[in-house]
Formats: C-alpha cells, structure tokens, sequence
C-alpha cells in the first residue's frame, strides 16, 4: 500500500490482509497438477499455489518480468495453473469447465475456485452450481465471507442462507472461519480429498475478516468494528503472544521483499512490441470456380461434426437440447451423442455457463464448439466473450490461448418474432480479437470448420437459419461466374461473365443468398450489372478485394439483415472511403431499428427483402 | 498560438465545388504579412486572391495546377515559424473512377445468351438498332447501347469518359510540342461540351439590314458609335421575355427556365474569353445598356472583375463584329439553351448575319427562327427611313452650330461643301454674315 501512495504502484490492488489462512488452507493444499482460479482478491491465493512472490510484486509494479508482464496487474494473475480475473462470478464456469476437463482426461487433478460472498448476486454462479452438480464435476468452490460486499456490509444484500444455496443444487457443502486456521486446515483438507476421491463438487464457506479497505482508501466501516476483527484475527494473536518469534520472522521478510522490490524497480517494462503489432492483412486475389454441392447445408454441418468428433476426442460439442434423437433445434448435433457420447453435453438453459464452461476447456486444451440455440440468446454469454475469452490471451500475457468456438444461428424470415429472428453480428464484431465469421450456402461449411479446428483463439460462427435447409450453390444466375478465392474463410465473387460489373454488392451469411437469386432482377430492374462480394470472415472484412470492385464500378452498397447504424457496412464503407482515392455512390440496405415483427407483411419489410432491395437500389443507383 | 488562419477553398459560384489552385506566391513557412495574396484559385469563370488576414509563417497544404474541393484546408498561417510543419500531409486532389481497359477488351468473347435490360431495349428500339450488334455480350444495359451510338454517357462514366478522352491521341514530342491545356481552357471545353457533346444543336441565321441603322443609333451611343452590340443587347433582352425556352437550359430529365433575363455578352482581349453579364438589361436604356458593356469591359481588362459579373447569365451574345466575320456558328454554354453570334457589317450590302445556335433539346428550329425574324425586325426598324424627322443633331458645317440649338426656324441647307463632301450649312453661313 506504501508503494501505492509513493505512486510506484499503477491502478489498485485488493489487498487480503487478515484472510490469509483461506489461501492457505485451500490452494496450499492441492497439488502441483490441481488448478485455482481467483478473483479481484487474488495475491494470497497466488502466492499460496505458487510461491511466486517476485513475480506478484513485480506484475504489480508493471514490470515485464511480472506473471503477466504487468498488462494483468493485481487483479489478473497466471502462473502454473493459476488464473484470476476481475470479473465478478464469471471465472467459476471458466472453472468449471477446465475441471470438465480434468476429469475428461482422468488425470486425478481437481479444480478450486474462490469468490467472495459480494459474487453470490452473480447468476452465473448458480447456472454452474447447477452443472458441477448435475455433471459432478471435480471442482471446489470456496466462499470466502468477509460480509462487505466493496463497502456495503452483507445486511443490505443478501438474502437467505449461504451454505443453503448449494444445498439446494445438491452440492455436499462445508463451512470454517479463518480465525481458528488450525481447523480451517484440517476441514479444507477433508473437502480437497472429498472432490478428489468422489470426483464431485464440493462447497466451502470461510468466514474471515478483512482488515484493510475493499481496494486502497474506500472503508467506511468504524474503527471499532475493524478493531474487534482485529483482536480475533490469528495472525494479530500470534504476534502478541510470541512478539520475538513473529517480529524476527517479519524482520526477515519485510528485508527480503525490501531487497526484492528495489530490484524489480530497476527492471524494465514490456515494450509495446512484443504486446501488439498491427497486422496488415491482405487477401488472395486467386480465383478458383465455386462449384455446387448436392447436400444440404445442415447436412454438412452435421457430417462435419460427425466424421471429426469421432476421430478428435478433444472436440467437446455443448448446448440446450442437443442429445440425440432430438439433435439440437436446428438439427446440427444430430446422431453426434450416439456417436460421440463422451463428447457431447446437454446443457440447461444457461447460456453464460455454456460459454464459460467452454472457455475452461479451451484454456484445457480442449477445441469445444458452444451451441447458442438462438442467436438472440448469445447476449446472455456475452460477459464470457467479452472479459473472458477474447482477454485471456492478451491479459495473461500470451501464456495461455482460448480456442473457443460458439456456433448460433441468426437472422429471421421465419417468423419467430422479436427475440428469435434477430441478426446481432455488429456486436460480435466489435469484440477485438476474436473472429467471427458468417458462413454461406456457396461452399461447403466444412471449409470454414476445418480452419476453425486449427485456430488458436476464440472464434464465433453466425449461421442463419434459413441458409440451413438450402443446398451449395443450388441456384447460379444466368451469365454471372461464381468464383472463391484461397483465403483460409474464402470470399465468393459472383461477377457478370464478361462485361465490367456497374454496382458493387456486399452481402454475408443469410442475405448473400437472397441477393444470389436477386442478380438478375438488379440487372433488368436497375440497368446496372452487379457484382456480388461475399466475405466470409466478417470480423476482418476482404477491403482490398470490395476496394477493387468498387474503384470499376464506383457504386457501392452493403446488404445487411442487422439494423445499419453502427453496423458491418458502416464499418465497410468506412475502410473502403479511407482508403479508396474515387469518388463513389455509397449505401447501406438494412433492417429498420425496430424489433422484428412476427407477421409476416411487417418482418417483410422491416428485414430487407426482395422487394425493398429492389427499391432501394432503383431509388439511389439506378 | 499554433494556428492563427487556416486557408480554405472558398465557395466563389454554386457551380464550383471544385477550384484549382494557379499561383502559390510564397515558399513554405515563408513570412506572409496581413493583406498579401498567399493563394490564387481560379474558378471556371476569374481567379480569386487569398489574402492573408494576419501576419505570420505560411504552410501550404496544396500544389499548383491541382484542383481541390472547396471547403478543403490547403494553408495554415502560424504565429511562429518553428511551428510550422516542416512536411505537411496533402490534401488528396481530386480523382474520378476509372474503368479497367481489360474488361472492355473482354466484352464480345460470351457465348451464351445475352440479356438485355429494358432500359437497352427501349434504345435499341428507338434507333432500330440490330441487336445482333450486341452478339458476345453477357449483359447490354443502356450504356452499351449509348456506347454502340456514340453517345457519352452521363454521371460517373461520364466523369471517367471524359477523364479518359484527354488522353486519346498520342503525341510524339519528336514531332510535335505538347503544350499542357490551361485549367481555363479545360474548363471552357467542359462547359462547352455538356450542351454540345449530345449533338442535339443546329443554328439558324438571318440577315439584318444596316443602311443608315446608326443614324440614330449614334445618337443614344456616347462610344460604342457604329456597334451593333448595345442595341443587340437592348432588344434580346426584351424579345427573351416573351421567348422563354431560349432563356432556359436542359437539366437531363427536365428544363429549368430562368426567372430573370440576364445577358452575358463574350470578351477576348488577350485575357482570355470570358462572359459579362449585363446586370437587368431589360431595365436599362440602350445608354445604359452601353455604358454597362464599358465598365465590364474595363474591368476585364484591369483584372477587377468580381464574380457576379460573371454568374448566372441566361442568354449569351457573342460579337465578332469587329473581327471581318461574314458569319459562324456559336457554341452554347452550359446552363443556357441558345446563343445569338454577331457577324461583322458588310458594308458594300450594307447588311450583317445574326446566327442563333440552340439546344434542340430545349426548344426547336421554328421558334429560334422566329425569334430571329422578331429581333431582325426591331433591330431594322432602327434604320433612318423609317424615321423622317429630322435630325435635331445636325451641325453646319462652318460654324458647327447644331440644328437643334438654330433659333431662326428656318432650318439648314443641304450643300456640298468646298472640299466636295456632303453637308449641312446654316441660314447665317449661307447668307454670310
């Protein structure tokens, strides 16, 4: 805290001063194979599954030598299986599924997460209780109650009892205070081998006292109160009774970490460099012919699934209502828990434990692919994508890579209404490092899923769900060539045979395929001859190839089944103007900010269809 | 202080969104003083100076001979001279889209069926075109078929079209001298081709009978004696208003008829061709009319013209009366409909031409014909025998005293004077007192 108030320190710390002995008592009990993951309150827990004082003390003071190089800093710790994060509850399905992951591969190791009792307001934690519970994974939760939640005292919110909650999911709980560590120690160790030799879930509460503030000066409790927890706290005990023992001790270790930080002061800071370079990506200009292919475009999904689920046993395929014979809403996981049945995992309806679940196998080393039922549905797993998956690589300072896959499927035309047709990829987009990509009904969809087999960081795959019944490449307008370039997610051009095209169209996912079967109508309706692009990876958008389409024609407009403000095509013409030295016609044809309508007239014309394309490209190009 | 005047392209005529930058008088972070003129943009009518409105280190954003966007920054003056960039980012010029070369070589090579769109079969029909003309073609839109007439195309591809017919023909510096066009001049083709490059104007010419026009003609004129032009001026702007289709211009799907009669006559005086306006002719007296085209004309050859002497002119007059021309064809302006050319007076038939071209686009041969006849008609009636009064201007050729101011009522005599020639004398002179 000196270091802080000198300004040594960047940002905040949580100290655990007077909570010592849970981190000792848990994560200094397991094994070298076993895993922790923490939270905000995390520098004991570390220093007790690693020992690595000097690599805390110098993330803190942002050195490279830190854990994490000093990007993580107090509250964003790796080492040696030990991961924290300052997101409140969503580290314990991350948890949750790494310990999946042990006891997939039946290693014997077990998995031990902390939260305090602020995290129980968080639903992500009971979506996992429910799981470990009902897959008996081999994770521990340990609770540690200081009865603050920052600085307002338990009193005001919580409700109910705490042990009861995991009660309730059938979770064998236990419970222990740090200021009798003798038993806190014994009693923890009883609930390591209970998980370990019944390879299920356990539940600890450990009350315990924080004697310093939430962060660095933000206490409002009294003196007296801080004080009583004082008296009863051990370590204050121990002090006054054997005062020669404990201050030689401390002697000794206030020297070492003096001599320590002085050190780690001299030391450099990670250079910008080895954190981020921009990536100057360019796409292949080959053109091959995109030939059809008589199947289905689920049909493929599902053989793709099958043939590699059977042959790679790290693929793990979760979701709601995916067990056989049902086979998922959409028909994706069909036969694949006959198949694979190890590999498969029906899920409740919990989206967020879903994803965080799959997150903690893909820091396992295992290539899940998360089924989002709806589209819709994937703002409930949005935390995990945002602050856990698409950080963990770069917070962690590239020691661990997340290959996370989530499938779901958009877009409407159906008639599901509001909350079941919509197209959210403009949000998806927006997540730095990962990819996200919208498959098409002009090649076959294994393409995209092999490359996402080898990748090595989060990837989110938007299907749509009229695309799924449709078969590749089933309709090619007349006088028009169909070509793919060798991009690993290869872009489509459909280009007039011959003749220059007069309008560039980019369309992606769903909507390619609507403006497919429109090509000859832009032709007679508009006098102009398109040219359709259609990109596949569209959190990188093939800019150079629209760039030289668009600098022939002069027009440009991007199809979209979101709505426009802020979305993909903003995004486009924003990269092809910055970059494109002509001056061009420019639109965007989207679906109108309004939820989407269940009957049909109004979801026809909110979402952009054949009609209102037509309109649209007579009005502002023809 | 960083920045103390950024210089902007200004907005001069509606029409120029763009302007070029001709004269950058100074060196980069040279010292400018408040009042200097530190840019010369010239639109597609003047130039217009920059001046600098405080004293300060220039840096220019901008390059000669390029056109800019108006509004665009191309300058900066800063307070002190360590401030100014040593190399500033430019502002990108203007480029049009340029169609790739290859796939106009491609096309005729398909050898399935072709489709047509509407718009290109209306055209096909309308000039009963083959379609077998289009054999090889995937597609043929309308453009195609403008393409196969020969007639540019409109919007972009006219921009590209355009862009591209500047450098058709290939010159070979060992045998000619390449001399680059002046924006100018290059404006002057741009403006005069959006009426012309349809091919849709004709001109019709007649002949207006001159004997004795400036009899009294002369009268009205204090220096213009023996032009046409004032008088042209005067009568075109009446006869306009009831001929509203030559004060109008095609806007591509529509016609636009001005308002208001505003005359542009043409000058070239060595500071090339350019168009005044004479303010409100249809108000003004042939006097005023006169005394209009003078001070235009001083202006243009001082450089003071401001741009409303050069904007929104309905109608154009251009008078090479002076030149020996027995008659030509005049090209119409962007903007306008018609042009009325004035040809030189032949004196032995003491007659002239006045030609009319026009956009057929706008309005057709028979009422420009009328119109010609009209003007001819008024413009005849000026002549002496049709006026039989008196001259009151008449002066005796002894004393010069003018008839006008002869008290004796009696009048003066047609004589022949000493030397011969024709006169007047008065009733004092030729009783010799």
């Amino acid at each position: 805290m000196s270091l802080f108030s000198e300004g040594k320190l960047n940002g905040t710390v949580h100290t655990c001063v007077g909570q010592e002995f849970s981190a000792l008592a848990f994560a200094g009990q397991l094994k070298k194979k076993d895993f922790v993951f923490s939270n905000h309150r995390c520098h004991g827990h570390y220093i007790a599954f690693t020992g690595d004082v000097k690599g805390l003390l110098a993330e803190l003071l942002g050195k490279a030598s830190g854990t994490c190089g000093g990007i993580g800093s107090s509250q964003h710790l790796c080492r040696d299986n030990f991961f924290s994060n300052g997101i409140q509850g969503g580290i314990v399905p991350v948890a949750a599924g790494y310990a999946l992951g042990n006891k997939l591969m039946n290693n014997g190791a077990i998995g031990l997460v902390y939260i305090g009792d602020g995290t129980l307001g968080e639903g992500a934690l009971y979506e996992t209780m429910n799981i470990i519970s009902k897959w008996e994974i081999p994770l521990l939760i340990v609770c540690e109650n200081n009865f603050y939640a920052q600085s307002t005292p338990q009193s005001v919110n919580l409700a109910g009892d705490i042990r009861a909650r995991a009660d309730a999911f059938g979770i064998k709980t236990f419970s222990g205070h740090t200021s009798a560590p003798a038993k806190l120690m014994d009693d923890a160790k009883t609930a390591i081998d209970f998980v370990r030799d019944n390879n299920k879930p356990c539940f600890f509460l450990v009350e315990t006292f924080r004697l310093n503030p939430h962060s660095k000066g933000d206490d409002d409790r009294s003196a007296e109160e801080i004080q009583g927890y004082r008296d009863k706290d051990y370590l204050h005990i121990f002090s006054k009774e054997y005062d020669g023992y404990y201050n030689n001790y401390m002697e000794s270790i206030s020297k070492e970490v003096d001599d320590m930080v002085s050190h780690i002061f001299a030391e450099a800071e990670l250079p910008i460099e080895a954190y981020y370079q921009e990536e100057n990506i360019k796409c292949s200009n080959n053109w091959l012919p995109a030939n059809p292919v008589n199947k289905r475009q689920v049909e493929l999904l599902n053989n793709f699934f099958k043939e590699q689920m059977v042959a790679n046993k790290k693929m793990i395929f979760l979701g709601e209502d995916i067990l056989s014979p049902y086979g998922g809403a959409f028909k994706v996981a069909r036969d694949l828990s006959a198949l694979a049945p190890g590999q498969v995992f029906s899920t409740p309806i919990s989206e967020s434990a879903i994803t965080g679940i799959s997150n903690g196998l893909a820091l396992n080393g295992f290539k899940p692919f998360a089924e989002i039922m709806f589209g819709d549905f994937v703002t409930l797993a949005f935390d995990q994508i945002v602050n856990h998956a698409s950080k963990f690589h770069h917070i962690f300072n590239k020691k661990v890579n997340c290959p996370v896959v989530i499938r779901t499927p958009m877009g409407g035309h159906r008639g599901y209404g509001p909350t079941h047709s919509q197209t959210l990829d403009k949000f998806l987009i927006g997540i730095d490092n990962v990819k996200t990509i919208a498959i098409n009904t002009f090649f076959d969809p294994a393409v995209v899923y092999h490359q996402i087999l080898k990748e090595q960081h989060p990837v989110i795959v938007i299907e749509n769900k009229t695309d799924y019944g449709k078969k590749i490449l089933h309709h090619q307008a007349v006088n028009f060539v169909y070509e793919m370039n060798e991009d690993v997610y290869p872009v489509v051009k459909v280009r007039p045979a011959v003749s220059a095209p007069d309008i560039t169209i980019v369309a992606y996912g769903g909507m390619a395929d609507m403006v497919n079967n429109l090509l000859s109508a832009v032709f007679l309706e508009t006098d102009l001859k398109p040219e359709l692009i259609v990109p596949s990876l569209i959190s990188a958008l093939p800019v150079d190839i629209i760039k030289q389409s668009v600098e022939i024609t002069g027009r440009l407009v991007v199809i979209e089944e979101g709505s426009a403000y802020a979305g993909i095509g903003a995004e486009l013409l924003a990269q092809v103007l910055e970059q494109i030295d002509s001056k061009i016609i420019a639109r965007r044809i989207a679906a109108y900010p309004v939820p989407i309508p269940a009957v049909k007239t109004l979801e026809q014309t909110v979402l952009p269809d054949r009609t209102r394309i037509l309109q649209e490209l007579k009005a502002h190009f023809a | 202080m960083a920045i103390i005047q950024q210089i902007k392209v200004p907005l001069i005529a509606v029409n120029d969104t763009t302007l070029t930058v001709v004269s950058i008088p100074f060196e980069h972070a040279a010292f400018v003083k408040k009042g200097d003129v530190i840019l010369v943009f010239e639109t597609s009518k003047t130039t217009y100076d920059a001046l600098a409105e405080t004293d300060g280190y220039i840096s220019y954003l901008c390059e000669e001979d390029n056109d800019y966007d108006v509004n665009v920054v191309v300058g900066s003056i800063y307070s002190l001279k360590e401030e100014v960039p040593v190399a500033a980012a430019m502002p990108k010029p203007l480029v049009t889209a340029i169609r790739k070369e290859h796939f106009t070589e491609q096309a005729g090579s398909w050898e399935g069926d072709t489709l047509f769109s509407p718009a290109a079969l209306q055209l096909i029909q309308a000039h009963q075109l083959n379609a077998s003309l289009f054999t090889g073609f995937d597609f043929v839109s309308k453009a195609d078929v403008e393409q196969k007439l020969s007639i540019k195309k409109t919007g972009i591809d006219k921009q590209a079209t355009a862009k591209k017919s500047t450098n058709v023909l290939p010159a070979d510096i060992t045998r000619v001298i390449v001399e680059k066009l002046s924006s100018n001049k290059k404006r002057e083709i741009e403006y005069l081709s959006a009426v012309q490059s349809t091919g849709l104007t004709s001109t019709i010419n007649t002949t207006v009978e001159t004997e004795g026009i400036f009899v009294h003609i002369n009268q009205s004129l204090q220096y213009l004696k023996n032009s046409l032009l004032p008088v042209i001026v005067y009568e075109t702007s009446r006869l306009l208003q009831q001929y509203k289709q030559l004060n109008a211009y095609f806007t591509g799907d529509a016609i636009a008829f001005y308002n208001e009669v505003n005359i542009g006559f043409a000058i070239d005086i060595d500071k090339g061709l350019k168009v005044l306006r004479v303010n409100g002719a249809p108000q003004k007296s042939i006097g005023e009319i006169e005394e209009c085209i003078m001070t235009l004309s001083n202006k243009y050859l001082d450089d003071t013209l401001q741009i409303e002497d050069l904007s929104d002119i309905s109608f154009t007059i251009t008078d090479l009366s002076s030149e020996g021309v027995s008659f030509f064809k005049p090209l119409v302006n962007m903007m306008n409909s018609a042009i009325l050319g004035v040809s030189s007076i032949d004196e032995k038939l003491q007659r002239c031409v006045l030609s009319v071209t026009f956009d057929h686009r706008v309005t057709e041969g028979k009422l420009v014909a009328q119109f010609l006849r009209e003007l001819k008609e008024r413009l005849e009636s000026y002549q002496s025998k049709y006026h039989p009064h008196v001259n009151q201007n008449i002066s005796c050729f002894k004393c010069f005293k003018l008839l006008k101011d002869d008290l004796s009522d009696v009048g003066f005599t047609k004589c022949i004077t000493p030397k011969g020639a024709e006169a007047y004398i008065c009733q004092s002179c030729l009783k010799g007192f």
